[in-house]
């Protein structure tokens, strides 16, 4: 199979004119490194020796998760045996362009680390699919609800805190009407629509909002209701996030409650893969998905 | 004996399970047929026997990708010069870049297109991710396609039946062994739409490879893969566009059919490949 990625320069012309999230970015730099590394037939644990710094900091720099550095950038390079002094420059330039703050940096007070690197992640994705078993997905929220869920989890948190909180998961929905979007997929447990999170009003406009949201083209929801007994989903909740690029591993985000755990092992996320799979063949289609909350909604 | 059987043992005849359960312990040919394309929506099972095929036929990455080809052109054709304005997807496989309704509606926006697959999987993928523009309409229909009778009704429910239609059938009727006579099957298809519809079509080719490389290919699926595999000659292709006008050239090569510039010129793949229009 034909598995060869375009050549340096197309790849670079192609980041010049997209976008320019600093995560994205990063993931698509760090790729290039990647391959460049590849193509050179150089270890990792050599490349990281040639920038004073680990194997490991090379594979975060290579998945995008860590900020590149216009030192180090500039040393692999000449290790990788880019001579070419218009990529070079290019390469630099798009370093420099991936190092703006993301939209989140106004929130590091409130944000873990864990945290900020999904937001990267999810930022960079093209695909979203996620499988819910106690609360509507993060980007489906109202304000209410997502008020309600913060203050649950955050019991000594105060008032202006919890406010940052919601600010922040409204902000994260806008990749939601971004021009390019990202498929979201969300089956979520019917557990999910009978647990009240707020008084009844903040449920039925929760309601509400799930209905309108399934309509977005990019968007599909699924419930898989109790009546269909159990499901493959003993995992509880978790989110698979898949990136354009061909090489770039799908990851699985599995949220802890003073961490989180990303799986990125081939063999690990086909598991998650095949349950979210397996939920999907199983749950009501969107279509009557949607009817279902219409139902849920007249019983609140 | 068949790889479905291989997996139903006692099983036989009519009462044959057809249906593929979700089975990530068996390869399944919707799931090959993406990992050939690049996509990521594939099992280990799926690469292991996709590797064991193209270690005895190398081609079969051509086949896939010259296929996919084939729909653009076919879709574009269809939407386009035959304006034609509904179509029945037969065989949906799991979405990836550049789907049927996608093609029809950039050509025109009111395309209507129905896709039927009886792979819960992919069903599931295509509710998701083959959502249709706001001017035409997709719908899903879950039928094995052997079961005209729940394909024609359902897909009743979107497309009309007294306008012309494009039926096309790619790299699936290969699943459908003579005991189900594929033959009819199609027929009964072609019966139910006016004249003016079109059937599109693709099909493995048994005179385009050798017999080591059919029994080969027949070996893994058997052993390895949740569906049947049959090959079909020239005219056993051509004989399914009974009642049709042969849209020239005619069942030719799957990447012969009205080539478009900046085609692979030197691959050549094993796939007969057609387009009729019903008298």
């Amino acid at each position: 199979m034909d598995n060869e990625g375009p050549d340096s320069e197309q790849l670079l012309s192609g980041l010049e004119g997209s976008a320019g999230d600093s995560a994205v970015l990063r993931m698509r730099l760090g790729t290039e490194l990647r391959r460049l590394r590849e193509a050179a037939g150089i270890t990792p644990d050599r490349a990281g020796f040639e920038i004073r710094a680990s194997r490991s900091k090379i594979s975060r720099l290579e998945n995008g998760r860590v900020k590149l550095k216009n030192r180090d950038v500039t040393d692999l390079l000449v290790l990788y045996g880019v001579t070419d002094e218009a990529v070079r420059s290019k390469f630099l330039a798009l370093v420099i362009r991936s190092n703006v703050p993301d939209w989140w940096g106004e929130y590091s007070d409130i944000l873990p680390g864990w945290f900020e690197n999904y937001l990267g992640l999810e930022a960079a994705a093209a695909t979203i699919r996620s499988f819910e078993v106690q609360f509507v997905n993060g980007l489906f929220q109202t304000a209410d609800y997502a008020r309600a869920v913060t203050g649950l989890g955050r019991k000594t948190a105060t008032d202006d805190e919890i406010e940052r909180w919601v600010k922040l998961r409204l902000k994260r929905q806008e990749l939601l009407t971004r021009p390019d979007p990202p498929n979201v997929w969300s089956v979520m447990d019917e557990a999910v629509l009978r647990r009240p999170v707020g008084d009844a009003a903040v449920m039925r406009a929760q309601y509400q909002h799930l209905i309108e949201i399934a309509e977005l083209p990019h968007v599909t929801l699924q419930v898989i209701p109790f009546a269909r007994g159990t499901h493959a989903g003993e995992s509880g909740s978790f989110t698979v996030l898949r990136f354009e690029e061909r090489d770039l591993p799908d990851i699985v985000y599995l949220e802890q409650l003073t961490n989180a755990f990303y799986l990125e092992q081939r063999s690990d996320v086909e598991r998650y893969l095949e349950v979210v799979d397996e939920i999907s063949g199983e749950a009501l289609t969107p279509d009557e998905t949607t009817r279902f909350i219409e139902q849920a909604a007249r019983e609140t | 004996m068949t790889s479905d059987e291989a997996h139903a043992p006692g099983a036989g005849g009519a009462g044959r399970r057809k249906k593929p359960p979700f089975d990530t312990t068996v390869a399944n040919q919707a799931r090959i047929y993406d990992y050939l394309l690049g996509g990521k929506d594939n099992y280990e099972v799926d690469r292991v026997a996709t590797e064991a095929v193209l270690a005895i036929y190398p081609g079969l990455a051509f086949n896939a990708k010259a296929n996919r080809a084939f729909l653009g052109r076919a879709v574009r054709f269809l939407a386009g010069e035959a304006g034609i304005r509904q179509f029945l997807d037969i065989g949906t496989g799991i979405p990836t870049a550049g789907n049927t309704h996608q093609i029809a509606q950039a050509v025109a926006p009111e395309c209507r297109v129905v896709y039927v697959d009886y792979d819960p999987i992919v069903l599931a993928h295509a509710r998701a991710l083959l959502t249709s523009n706001e001017a035409g309409a997709t719908e899903y229909v879950d039928a094995d396609l052997r079961d005209t009778g729940t394909v024609l009704r359902e897909a009743g429910q979107l497309l009309d039946f007294t306008k012309p239609v494009a039926i096309t059938l790619l790299a699936i009727l290969h699943a459908v062994p003579e005991a189900d006579d594929p033959h009819a099957i199609v027929a009964r298809l072609l019966d139910a739409v006016p004249p003016g519809s079109y059937l599109a079509l693709s099909h493995i080719a048994s005179d385009l490879l050798d017999v080591a490389t059919r029994q080969g290919i027949t070996g893994v699926s058997d052993r390895m893969i949740q569906q049947d595999f049959s090959f079909r000659a020239h005219d056993e292709v051509t004989r399914f566009f009974a009642g049709t006008a042969l849209v020239p050239p005619g069942v030719v090569r799957v990447e012969e059919w009205r080539p478009e510039p900046g085609q692979d010129e030197a691959a050549r793949s094993s796939l007969w490949a057609g387009i009729g229009r019903k008298r």
